[in-house]
């Protein structure tokens, strides 16, 4: 049995919505206008023991929003979800006590205490064997570097350390799944590279099964062998991060660079001409036809270099962004990939 | 593993509580004086009443040192209500605006336990010391000092009344789920506790009457004061008995239909978005 | 000219609107702004209730005042307090100067006093537009408790008590506020104002009870007429010479309580060096 089962999640708020004006604002007080906004609409998942699992997609697409439903934060609208056999949002304290959710730049522990009084307290209220603990404890603090600032009041702390500990403090009662929202977003380079090695070492370690959102592609990149890209509210791939290039990208990016200084005048007709420095040329060239445009080129022209290569994973992936679910659907039935970039 | 032990938590919470108010100790020290200075100004308001007056109602008991005895015993329960529970009420709103609530809904521990109890306002402790001293002068203007039996009583209704008085606050706490921005709750709890100030025989008369019967039977503020207050300062008369039982039925009900108001708010909850 | 009347009133209309988003907040407010005084009449009724049984039943009065005076001296200080309280202004002003958000006044062309006082205009009239309903309400259940109408001149210098109030108390806490631009801290000496002012301004008591010497102490300070004042104008306590002179007063304090916000921001501003951010 998957240890995290969904089955058509589905969440929508009511919105209030405001008009403009004074006199709307006074009606307001007697009747409102409701939009009703759908966060999540049928997502359907099955994630393994072990899984390290990225969630991709634009603000608003309902990842958090998921992650969220599956710790048993909100309830959901409809649908079924079972995470490790519990039933997330019933909260029994047997299934709190096997998760932990950290999200990015929100602080759970005591802001004007050291950490280690809030580590503490996360004993007591997990009950966690003071052996067992201790172990723990100092594992994770050694693993993060961050011993001597146990004792700092955690005000006194830089994101990157506080998020550190924000960590520690999630794991210290050993999880078996851990969801994390954008663990290392406003983090600088460092300290996002730091965490990301952590979270590698750490899963391997326990192989414990992950969820991350994250919009940093390095995060996903170093983690992640399977990524699920949400938008508006469903999941349009499942799949791995290679996979989304072969299966979303239109066109690769050919680099050529001519000898001889003899370059033909009408590019244009091979692809979309992306940048010309002789005798360097970059063009932006359907895949279908690559083979053809390096042919017809070899035949007239000499090359000294070639290059053909993926466009930039970010890119490819805002296009998907903008595309909806009917889009991408639409997409795998045709067979014809268009995107808003290759007008 | 197994449940957590709610008395070790508590202690932690005591414990953190007390750390922090002692880093800022000047801020500690100040709210204390505040809020003493406050209840000795309304003493004095009341010391001013009874330069003009012998007793509030006319043959109701209530002279001027039954009377200090009757504010003595609110000054007590309100200095327990605000030292444990105050200012987890009103960061409870906060957690449901910033969405921080999120967090205390991923501890295996009883959500309602987490957020009454994880701070303790240590400053307010000071209103207790004033109501004790209060009560001591009281007594030795009075040539009355009640029996074992009514001493003994006194302490497990103070807090049926303070728990008559926390279940209050926690309903409408809880309501800000559903309400938002909270400040007139809050403004709210203080209106409808304010009637429990004075002792119920005030509400007399074609008004006061149904007054009085609404904040006994229905929401009862007036019988977390009245009932210790009169066990400390009369002596006890059997027809009261009905009262001291009521009091008991009523604390039971509010923390019972305050705990699954709560419950209910927890199902609603949205959360805040990232 | 036209460009500044057309800036304040986009400020007005959008401080309206954002009081007017929660709703729920809102409703409830009105009506919890009299449950206060219910306790205090009823208090009051059985204090008179006891006194007239010590005279052998005949009407009693305390400091000049008949219990049904003392009504309407309660319903007449909710609309001075109404008036002259500004809740949050000086700890808002605080907090701003502390976080540093008093910067966008120095940098943005609007003078941060005259945006505060609007600011407290549109709440008022916001408030004023809803709870005219209830107010009027409660007062013509309760106007048997009323003597009957004033004078028209006396009327005339209650509505003037209570522009002024309004104005005073504004400059008052306004004041008190900036003292923030010297000490990081205000709310001690805020928590001595709220103290005083609820006790001397004659919220809680009507201030011909105090004997001496507070009754001279509170003669001098300018707290009475946040309350106190205004109510015992309309109860027609004060009058003729006294009265002028008590207007006279008001307005002096007003007067003096400008220049001293005025000085207190040109100063405080000088002073300021930028802290939080």
């Amino acid at each position: 049995m998957s240890i995290i089962e969904i089955e058509g999640l589905t969440k929508s708020y009511q919105v209030y919505q405001k008009k403009e004006g004074l006199l709307a604002s006074f009606s307001g007080l007697f009747r409102r206008d409701y939009r009703e906004v759908q966060a999540v609409r049928g997502i359907d998942l099955s994630v393994e023991q072990g899984e390290f699992v990225a969630f991709l997609g634009p603000n608003g697409a309902g990842k958090t929003t998921t992650l969220k439903l599956l710790s048993g934060v909100i309830t959901p609208s409809g649908g079924t979800a079972r995470v490790m056999g519990h039933v997330p949002w019933k909260r029994e304290n047997e299934y709190r006590r096997r998760f932990a959710l950290v999200m990015g730049q929100k602080n759970q522990l005591w802001w004007d205490l050291p950490a280690q009084e809030s580590f503490l307290l996360h004993q007591q209220i997990y009950r966690i064997d003071p052996e067992q603990f201790r172990r723990t404890r100092d594992e994770l603090v050694d693993l993060l570097a961050v011993r001597r600032l146990l004792g700092q009041p955690v005000r006194e702390l830089s994101l990157g350390e506080r998020m550190k500990m924000e960590l520690i403090a999630a794991l210290l009662h050993s999880p078996d799944v851990l969801f994390l929202d954008e663990p290392t977003i406003g983090l600088d380079v460092v300290a996002q590279h730091n965490i990301q090695k952590f979270l590698k070492h750490y899963q391997n370690l326990r192989n414990i099964t992950i969820l991350l959102t994250s919009h940093y592609m390095k995060d996903i990149a170093a983690l992640c062998r399977r990524v699920v890209i949400i938008a508006q509210g469903q999941i349009i791939y499942d799949g791995s991060l290679s996979g989304i290039v072969d299966r979303f990208s239109s066109h690769k990016v050919l680099t050529l660079l001519f000898a001889d200084s003899k370059m033909p005048s009408d590019l244009a007709r091979f692809g979309d001409v992306l940048e010309v420095a002789e005798p360097k040329v970059t063009l932006k060239v359907d895949r279908h036809v690559i083979a053809d445009v390096l042919s017809s080129i070899l035949a007239n022209y000499t090359l000294q270099d070639v290059s053909v290569e993926d466009p930039p994973l970010e890119e490819v992936i805002a296009d998907v962004f903008s595309l909806s679910y009917n889009e991408v659907t639409g997409q795998e039935a045709a067979q014809v990939v268009t995107s808003p970039s290759n007008q | 593993m197994h449940r957590p032990s709610y008395a070790r938590v508590f202690l932690t919470f005591a414990r953190n509580s007390l750390v922090r108010d002692m880093t800022f100790r000047s801020n500690f020290l100040i709210e204390m004086v505040t809020s003493m200075t406050w209840m000795l100004m309304n003493l004095g308001f009341y010391v001013l009443i009874f330069t003009y007056t012998d007793s509030i109602g006319a043959g109701t008991g209530w002279g001027q040192y039954q009377f200090f005895l009757f504010i003595a015993t609110t000054m007590m329960i309100n200095s327990l209500v605000q030292t444990f529970f105050m200012p987890n009420a009103e960061e409870f709103s906060e957690l449901i605006r910033t969405g921080a609530l999120d967090f205390a809904l991923l501890k295996p521990i009883d959500t309602q336990f987490l957020i009454s109890l994880q701070r303790v306002n240590w400053s307010s402790l000071g209103n207790f010391a004033l109501a004790l001293l209060l009560m001591g002068y009281s007594f030795t203007k009075l040539d009355y000092f009640p029996s074992a039996v009514q001493i003994l009583l006194y302490i497990p209704y103070v807090l049926c009344g303070v728990t008559i008085l926390y279940s209050l606050m926690i309903t409408l706490a809880a309501t800000s789920i559903w309400l938002g921005r909270n400040q007139s709750l809050y403004d709210f709890w203080f209106y409808i506790t304010n009637f429990s100030r004075y002792p119920m025989e005030i509400y007399s008369g074609p008004f006061g009457t149904p007054l009085r019967l609404f904040f006994t039977f229905i929401i009862p503020v007036l019988v977390v004061v009245n009932v210790p207050a009169r066990l400390l300062a009369m002596p006890l008369e059997a027809q009261n008995w009905w009262l001291a039982g009521f009091a008991l039925a009523a604390t039971a009900l509010c923390l019972f239909a305050s705990r699954r108001i709560f419950q209910s708010a927890l199902g609603a909850y949205r959360s805040a978005s990232s | 000219m036209y460009a500044r009347a057309l800036t304040w009133w986009t400020i007005l209309r959008i401080c309206l609107e954002e009081r007017l988003v929660y709703r729920g907040d809102f409703a409830l407010g009105t009506l919890m702004r009299f449950l206060p005084i219910v306790t205090q009449i009823f208090l009051w009724a059985a204090v008179f209730a006891a006194v007239r049984a010590g005279e052998g039943g005949s009407d009693a009065t305390i400091a000049g005042y008949h219990y049904q005076d003392f009504v309407a001296y309660y319903l007449l200080t909710m609309v001075s307090r109404a008036f002259s309280s500004m809740p949050g202004l000086a700890s808002g002003i605080a907090r701003q100067i502390r976080e540093g958000e008093i910067k966008k006044y120095l940098i943005q062309p609007i003078d941060m006093i005259s945006f505060m006082l609007l600011s407290r205009v549109a709440h008022k009239l916001v408030y004023y537009g809803v709870a005219l309903g209830p107010f009027a309400l409660v007062f013509f259940l309760l106007r048997s408790y009323f003597p009957g109408w004033p004078e028209p001149e006396i009327f005339l210098a209650f509505v003037a008590s209570l522009i002024m109030s309004f104005l005073l108390g504004f400059f008052l806490e306004a004041t008190i506020g900036m003292i923030g631009f010297w000490f990081l801290e205000v709310s001690s000496l805020l928590f001595v104002y709220m103290l005083f002012s609820f006790f001397f301004s004659g919220h809680m008591f009507p201030l011909d009870m105090l004997p001496q010497p507070w009754s001279t102490v509170v003669m001098l300070i300018p707290l009475q007429y946040l309350a106190y004042f205004p109510a015992a104008v309309f109860l027609g306590k004060i009058t003729g010479d006294a009265l002028v002179f008590g207007l006279l007063v008001q307005l002096g304090w007003l007067i003096a309580m400008i220049v001293a916000c005025r000085l207190a921001y040109h100063f405080g501003t000088r002073r300021y060096s930028g802290y939080g951010g």
